[in-house]
């Protein structure tokens, strides 16, 4: 691609979100979406691979549907109660319409399914966007928008995390597993949205961190299936050791960072006598986990009887820079300590 | 509810159903967005001149405008569909289920 096109289209990329953060009016948050989603989509469909194109089409009526109802929900909002705000809606059916808007935008789970199909045709750096960058402008509407009634959110919450774990399970290929541990994540974050914002905005920042790292070390050892990736010692044999401790963090296991967000709000749903929800919600994580140590699994803790096509490639220099993956996953892996900190910068 | 609201709600929900339930083309969904943005764009003028209001005055057009970028990325993709896949159905869409 030309650079100065991906330059404008990056540039596009960045104004969509500024807009949308910055705005306080419908009309403008709106138009912040749209050119968040129409820069994307040249991005998405670069290659002209049939799989690219038929994606970013699927990507394209997704977004573009959702952009459209939440428009309809801010004018309906303007026509019942005079108020443009994003702080002020008042109407129940608007607020209601925005929030099934905003889920469908960031795919959460009874409308999540464009979601797996949409990544499985990307390229891993546009899988990278899309599953980061592009969540940041709907979520922060989403943190905005005063809940209309309480059960939204929880059923869409539990939901995602449900079928964000049993849909992964019978996956073999990497981007869909990711995708489905997108969802799951998304669902963790929509749980506690009610309760603390800010812990909602400290799992998403987590959630970053954890995928870029482990979308960046995927696209190191090239591989988008599982296959690819038994074979993968043979090409970088230290990521070898640090993709499993990635995965696992997303996971949710103790040590390591992906346990803090789960752990704070594990504990923000008991202390709003929702035990049972908070149940549910930590045994649908044992789902995730599992496609998470089946990934390791098949990665490290076996030898595969695979033949390598060439020999000890990890012998040739890295082309990739790697300093944005050692930084990532050095803070996947052993941020907990430093839970106090990490959870004092986004209480406000 | 005024009748107005009436109209462009029931406008703008008649688009949504085309565009969710009737799953045959591409261009049918594009043309079911289309009509879904006409209908917001409807909303949005009898809005501004109902209360008079200069601010609002370009709105609507500021709508249209983005909806317009939006129809031709819909078209552009509309003839990359074609070119890759052979035909604009939305059944022929399945290379990525699994």
């Amino acid at each position: 691609m030309n650079p100065y096109i991906l330059a404008t289209l990056l540039f596009g990329l960045g104004l969509g979100t500024t807009i949308t953060f910055a705005s306080s009016h419908w009309l403008f948050a709106w138009m912040g979406l749209e050119i968040n989603t129409l820069a994307i989509i040249p991005l998405m469909a670069q290659s002209h691979h049939p799989r690219a194109v038929e994606a970013t089409t699927k990507y394209f009526l997704a977004q573009a549907t959702a952009a459209a109802m939440l428009l309809f929900a801010s004018i309906s909002n303007a026509w019942l109660s005079g108020q443009w705000d994003i702080h002020q809606m008042s109407h129940p059916l608007p607020t209601t319409l925005i929030t099934l808007a905003l889920a469908l935008k960031i795919g959460l789970a009874p409308l999540h399914t464009w979601m797996p199909e949409v990544l499985q045709g990307l390229d891993l750096t546009t899988g990278l966007i899309l599953s980061t960058w592009q969540k940041l402008a709907p979520f922060c509407l989403l943190l905005q928008v005063q809940p209309a009634n309480a059960t939204l959110l929880l059923v869409l919450g539990i939901t995602s995390t449900l079928v964000g774990g049993w849909g992964g399970l019978n996956q073999t290929q990497l981007r869909k597993i990711l995708a489905y541990s997108s969802i799951a994540h998304l669902g963790w974050m929509i749980l506690v949205l009610q309760f603390s914002p800010s812990l909602t905005f400290l799992t998403l920042l987590v959630y970053f961190i954890m995928t870029f790292s482990l979308f960046i070390s995927f696209k190191i050892s090239n591989a988008t299936n599982i296959n690819t990736l038994a074979t993968s010692w043979a090409k970088a044999p230290a990521l070898t050791s640090i993709i499993p401790l990635i995965l696992l963090s997303l996971g949710g296991l103790p040590p390591l960072t992906g346990f803090l967000p789960k752990w704070l709000i594990l504990q923000e749903l008991t202390k709003q006598d929702l035990a049972p929800l908070a149940t549910v919600a930590a045994l649908s994580a044992l789902l995730s986990l599992f496609f998470y140590l089946r990934l390791s699994y098949a990665m490290t803790l076996t030898m595969t009887p695979n033949n390598l096509t060439a020999t000890l490639p990890w012998r040739l220099p890295s082309l990739q820079t790697t300093l944005p993956l050692a930084i990532a996953s050095s803070a996947t892996i052993c941020l907990l300590p430093l839970a106090p900190a990490t959870a004092a910068l986004f209480t406000w | 509810m005024t009748p107005a609201h009436f109209a462009f709600s029931s406008t703008f929900m008649l688009g949504l159903a085309g565009l969710a339930f009737h799953r045959t083309h591409l261009l049918s969904a594009l043309l079911c967005l289309e009509g879904m943005m006409l209908s917001l764009f409807i909303a949005l003028a009898l809005w501004t001149l109902q209360l008079d209001s200069t601010n609002f005055a370009s709105s609507p057009m500021i709508l249209l405008a983005f909806s317009a970028c939006e129809a031709s990325a819909g078209l552009a993709l509309l003839v990359a569909t074609a070119r890759t896949h052979g035909t604009d159905r939305l059944q022929s869409l399945n290379l990525l289920q699994c």
